[in-house]
């Protein structure tokens, strides 16, 4: 096992697994928001393993969820906009939320840009940080409205 | 004539932008996925712009 299979072991411990546990309870805001931090994550664990295996394929699979993971949230966002808009979101949660969901970006997207072969490659691992961390923070700020502030307008 | 050539600098635009990225995303660059690319790319960039124009409109 070498360093990048250990980080996305760490990964999955630490910061996927406690999101699953998030995503099965709790209240609805809880569990969304643990499913758009928990489809980062995977994103994540997904660029450690093309690292750790060698596999450039696999960084296309964390495209995919870069680009799916977001859009999957904000149906749910749609579909419970009612529940979500219901209650007011401590701030606190919010920048916690948002500060889980952008933080480990960069630190796993850097070090794996640093180890790859520099190009394309690295265009493409910067382009999906990008897009993990756009779709993160729009998606946690969708979640966290305020009932009757600037969100959703139910169209 | 103003409209035309502004709507094919648009699709010009789009169609760099998606067809670069295009490029940077795929794993080897050969003829066929460079000729697949810049189809898509054109594609798109209709798409693009009638995205852009409707979210524009509301």
């Amino acid at each position: 096992m070498n360093g990048w299979l250990a980080a996305a072991c760490a990964l999955l411990l630490v910061g996927f697994l406690p999101a699953l546990l998030g995503i099965c309870t709790g209240p609805v805001r809880r569990r969304v928001l643990a499913q758009n931090l928990a489809t980062v994550l995977a994103a994540l664990v997904m660029l450690l393993l093309s690292q750790g295996y060698a596999r450039p394929s696999y960084t296309d699979m964390a495209l995919v969820l870069a680009v799916l993971g977001p859009v999957g949230t904000l149906v749910y966002e749609r579909l419970l906009g009612e529940e979500l808009r219901a209650s007011r979101p401590r701030p606190l949660v919010t920048r916690t939320m948002t500060v889980l969901g952008v933080a480990p970006v960069p630190a796993v997207v850097l070090p794996v840009c640093v180890a790859a072969t520099p190009g394309r490659t690295t265009l493409k691992l910067l382009f999906i940080g990008c897009l993990l961390v756009a779709g993160s923070a729009l998606c946690t700020r969708a979640l966290t409205t305020p009932p009757g502030g600037g969100g959703s307008d139910g169209r | 004539m103003a409209r035309r050539l502004t709507a094919a600098l648009e699709l010009g635009a789009w169609w760099v932008a998606l067809a670069g990225l295009w490029l940077v995303l795929i794993q080897t660059v050969d003829t066929l996925e460079c000729g697949v690319g810049a189809g898509a790319a054109l594609l798109a960039a209709y798409g693009g712009r009638a995205a852009r124009r409707a979210a524009v409109r509301r």
